[in-house]
């Protein structure tokens, strides 16, 4: 802008003193050559008193201001030296003593010489700005905390193109990914590759056309461990109300899981129960009569040799079916356990002596024990109890036909449950089968009865305890029972 | 062992069956079907051993129990099961006074020995 006349100057100065920033000019020595009304507004004195006087003095003049004068100053030193603009935010106490904070551009003046003419001080007041800023800060640290908090959550924020813009930190806990590791990721990245490649997109279709999606879901953890989740996304909207993304969040229902799974195990089995206490029944009848008339019949002197060795093989056959019919019963015992208190670690050292009159691979088990004594009691029946143990340490022995180790651990969890852990380093049990594993008569063994380990279920629940399978394929299985303390 | 025994079970071949085993062991046996009929049997003549189907159509076998026990305190009664070992039910023939019980579910040479066993032990325990 050029001044060609008297008129533009005097417009000149009426800008200065009416713009909504502080102005200050200053003589490469410090002194006030120039002010504008706003400057003289905010540090409380008339224009008089503070041209010629070192800027110094004007600015940053009391005592808790020192520091920052300093600082200030500094900047300003190194505008001069350096000849190059800077900048500085600071507190200034205005004539009514309220603190301001300033964020200053200080600009180096030349001559058309280059020679440094002076310094022009622009303040501007960001008080409300910065106070809105923090509070901005404490809602994002309110909200990140929040999220810290509740372990079981997942919250993240797409682009439309699915990348993740926002991940909050306490999604870490489910998913294991840190927020700078997967930050701009595609969110395909926490599903397992068949729901990337169709349901993921399918779900984002349904977002967009009804707002909102919500499904169960496995989602994949950064080591590659499934868990399971109900997913919900929501719309992404911007200011303007346009969908810029979508808005994820995760709730971990391990827990859930697994206890639908322990009921629906139990329904299922108290159902098949009731069925073979029936079927029981009605085939003891005949079997009895059976078994009897035959075992007669073998005592007549008469009989040749050929007939008694058929009517032998008969009834060691009807014998089977009286064992089987047996095993089933005992599944389907309504009886409630005999409750005494017992010291599981006791309980499970008495079962492993018995270990030796099964037949069991020859191959060589290490059986490491880690059985803490001194647990909290638990109230069992004690047969029961060593039954079920019994019976997982002959299955882990059977999973390990080449030999492996066998451990039993032991330990109280402190939530009024004490634990034990059944391993074994043997093939392991495929997700499809873990489903069917407690059924009767389900059984993977040549010669099992598939009886064995539906039993231990229907124990460990009349015991008001859970019994959880952790397995990998080729690398082992753990049993996990639960029993609460008497 | 010559003892008198009367059978009650509703279903001829077990009831049949169990007559043949006692008659081998010497025993004198006589059979009916139903509580009403064993009860009204001891009630009229003398039996040392009552073996009780405790599964009986028409007054239950727990109740034919309780009702010999009452009209002919001395008379053994010995419960025939098919439902293996049930503690609870168990229980409560001991309760009414029953001696022992077998299971249809047992080896034959396992019945023969728990019900010598247990006439055994009950005539002990009155004389």
């Amino acid at each position: 802008m050029t001044l060609t006349d008297g008129s533009s100057e005097k417009l000149l100065l009426k800008l200065i003193d009416n713009a909504d920033v502080l102005l200050l000019y200053v003589t490469p020595q410090g002194e006030v050559s120039l002010a504008n009304k706003k400057l003289c507004d905010v540090v409380g004195l008339p224009l008089q008193q503070i041209l010629g006087n070192h800027w110094s003095k004007i600015l940053y003049h009391d005592a808790s201001g020192n520091i920052q004068m300093q600082m200030f100053k500094a900047m300003v030193d190194d505008v001069i030296t350096y000849r190059r603009s800077n900048n500085f935010e600071g507190v200034v106490v205005d004539k009514s003593q309220v603190q301001k904070l300033l964020s200053w551009g200080i600009i180096p003046i030349y001559s058309e010489t280059q020679d440094m003419e002076g310094i022009l001080l622009v303040g501007h007041d960001v008080t409300e700005i910065r106070q809105r800023d923090d509070a901005l800060k404490k809602i994002d640290e309110t909200l990140k905390n929040i999220f810290i908090s509740i372990k079981e959550y997942a919250l993240y924020v797409t682009n439309l193109d699915g990348n993740i813009t926002y991940y909050a930190m306490g999604s870490a806990t489910l998913l294991g990914w840190e927020k700078s590791e997967i930050i701009f990721k595609h969110v395909s990245l926490l599903h397992t590759p068949e729901d990337a490649k169709s349901d993921l997109s399918y779900m984002l279709e349904q977002v967009r056309l009804t707002g909102q999606f919500e499904t169960e879901i496995m989602l994949v953890r950064k080591n590659s461990e499934q868990v399971p989740v109900i997913l919900t996304i929501n719309r992404f909207l911007d200011s303007q109300g346009e969908l810029s993304g979508y808005v994820f969040m995760a709730k971990d229902i391990t827990e859930r899981k697994k206890l639908e799974y322990q009921i629906f195990q139990s329904e299922k089995l108290a159902a098949i129960g009731q069925l073979a206490a029936g079927m029981a029944h009605e085939i003891n009848n005949p079997l009895f009569v059976i078994s009897g008339r035959l075992e007669m019949v073998l005592e007549e002197e008469a009989l040749n040799d050929r007939v008694k060795q058929d009517i032998g093989i008969v009834i060691n056959q009807a014998e089977r079916i009286r064992k089987l019919v047996d095993r089933l019963l005992k599944f389907a015992r309504k009886s409630p356990p005999k409750l005494e208190a017992l010291d599981i670690s006791e309980a499970i050292e008495g079962v492993l002596p018995l270990l030796t009159y099964h037949r069991l691979p020859a191959a060589h088990v290490e059986i490491e024990k880690d059985l803490v004594r001194g647990l909290p009691v638990i109230k069992g029946d004690l047969n029961q109890i060593q039954e079920v143990f019994l019976n997982l340490l002959i299955n882990a022995h059977q999973a390990m036909p080449e030999g492996g180790t066998l451990k039993i651990i032991s330990r109280d969890l402190g939530n009024r449950f004490v634990e034990v852990r059944i391993s074994d380093t043997g093939c392991g049990i495929s997700e499809q089968n873990i489903r069917n594993i407690f059924m009767p008569f389900f059984t993977t063994k040549k010669d099992g009865t598939g009886l064995g380990l539906s039993i231990v279920f229907n124990i460990v629940k009349n015991h008001g305890g859970t019994i959880d399978i952790e397995s990998q394929i080729g690398k082992g299985t753990t049993f996990v029972v639960k029993l609460p303390y008497a | 062992m010559g003892n008198r025994v009367l059978i009650c079970d509703d279903e001829t071949p077990v009831r049949e069956l169990f007559s043949d085993l006692l008659k081998k062991q010497l025993c004198d046996v006589a059979t009916c079907m139903s509580g009403e009929e064993a009860l009204d049997i001891v009630t009229k003549e003398t039996f040392d051993v009552v073996l009780l189907d405790i599964k009986l159509g028409g007054m239950s076998g727990l109740e034919t129990l309780k009702k010999i026990k009452d009209t002919k305190p001395e008379t053994i009664v010995i419960m025939i099961t098919g439902f293996g070992y049930d503690e609870q039910l168990i229980s409560k023939c001991k309760e009414y006074g029953c001696s022992g019980y077998i299971g249809k579910n047992m080896p034959i040479s396992q019945i023969i020995s728990n019900f010598k066993l247990f006439v055994k032990s009950a005539k002990e325990k009155t004389a």
